[in-house]
């Protein structure tokens, strides 16, 4: 069975062609698919991660899947990042080192994703942030990573891919869950039934945690909001039928007609950000508790 | 008896890198134990050098739910924290003081909010 794809660009577009695409294939099983990409002459590297969490869902389903008829530019882009081996194609070295590579990974490995993220960013040609900002983008990616072991359920894994583009001084990378979603998290924990939509503001918003025990929560996205707010980046989250996105502050809430299963959170930092992301005034230990 | 116990992240983790909730839990049982026995507690931070909320959050975050404020105040400590970690870790301490002075607050205002929006 041949499935064409298009375009891929990290936006409410590209991210509805994948849902798309995730549809497509969801009912398959013992087939051989052969995901075509003649017709693509884009495919924003970052959006392997959402890719991958599609393609090794189907797998997952008996499924087996060949990526064929790729462009040289998009052979490049999605060898370089190692996408494209999981998928028998050989790997390109990244030259100019810009990217940071297609993973996988299981709900225990977060440690892993830190050593994965450290690896990437000292020495790797990634660019030459401040300290102040790769701390705050670097923390901002492990509270991502934690966030989908704590609320997803995922037991598909939890998938990333990065990708640094020098010229506009973007670093945009991907984090996908294939667990429960903001919508369905809410709704078993706390027995809040919203939209999807509704869902992801609920849980960016400042006053809450699907937490009902006795660990608190609700902290990791909010810091992540301010962060992005305040470096002139842009925040793309999907969860089921849910569109989020804030870019250079501007938030835009929508809807997609099929629902995604689980949940995709992009992160596009300016790199060129010269903050020094300093505290305001000292704080002292024996003022905390 | 010691009246006073310093524990070390880093020991008990067994790592620099702080992130898992797991990880927060198993430093919850040290201090809430010696807390409830009434040994105060210092907790050190040194050779950490990676705190995410979500540790921060079931190691200390969740104290609030069985001791009270100022029963933490007098007996926690903490030490060998850089100012950024600090403020990360205030910000656990305000929420979890917040969630559970009155949790359903958290859930109801939000849920009120959103039932305004779609009318």
């Amino acid at each position: 069975m041949n499935i064409y794809i298009q375009d891929i660009n990290s936006d409410y577009n590209g991210f509805n062609s994948l849902i798309n695409l995730e549809h497509q294939l969801s009912e398959l099983t013992f087939e051989e698919i052969y995901i075509d990409m003649s017709a693509v002459n884009w495919f924003d590297a970052n959006m392997a991660a959402p890719f991958g969490a599609i393609l090794y869902k189907t797998s997952r389903n008996s499924n087996s899947i060949t990526i064929c008829n790729t462009t040289s530019g998009i052979e490049k882009i999605l060898s370089k990042n190692n996408f494209l081996s999981y998928y028998g194609h050989s790997r390109k070295f990244d030259t100019y080192r810009t990217t940071i590579e297609y993973r996988r990974f299981e709900t225990k490995d977060s440690l892993d994703f830190v050593n994965y993220i450290k690896m990437y960013l000292v020495g790797k040609g990634l660019p030459d942030m401040s300290i102040g900002l790769r701390r705050k983008f670097e923390l901002s990616l492990y509270e991502i990573f934690e966030n989908a072991v704590v609320h997803s359920n995922t037991e598909l894994g939890i998938y990333s891919c990065g990708q640094y583009f020098p010229n506009i001084n973007r670093l945009d990378f991907t984090i996908t869950d294939l667990g429960i979603g903001f919508r369905r998290n809410i709704k078993e924990r706390i027995g809040l039934n919203i939209s999807s939509d509704q869902a992801i503001e609920w849980a960016i918003s400042e006053i809450h945690t699907t937490k009902t025990g006795s660990i608190p929560g609700g902290n990791g996205l909010k810091l992540l909001k301010e962060f992005i707010s305040l470096n002139g980046g842009c925040v793309q989250i999907v969860s089921d039928r849910g569109y989020w996105q804030m870019k250079y502050g501007n938030i835009i809430s929508k809807s997609f007609l099929l629902p995604f299963p689980g949940s995709i959170i992009n992160l596009e930092f300016n790199t060129a950000d010269s903050k020094k992301y300093q505290l305001s005034s000292e704080i002292s230990p024996n003022e905390i508790f | 008896m010691k009246q006073q116990l310093k524990i070390s992240v880093y020991e008990i983790v067994g790592s620099n890198i702080c992130m898992a909730s797991d990880d927060g839990e198993k430093v919850y049982k040290q201090i809430a134990s010696a807390l409830r026995s009434g040994v105060k507690v210092i907790l050190s931070f040194r050779n950490v050098d990676t705190l995410i909320t979500a540790f921060l959050n079931a190691a200390i975050g969740q104290l609030y739910s069985e001791f009270p404020e100022s029963y933490i105040r007098e007996n926690l400590e903490v030490s060998d924290m850089d100012q950024d970690d600090l403020a990360l870790l205030k910000r656990v301490v305000e929420t979890a003081k917040a969630y559970f002075k009155n949790p359903g607050r958290f859930n109801r205002a939000r849920k009120e909010a959103l039932e305004e929006d779609d009318e």
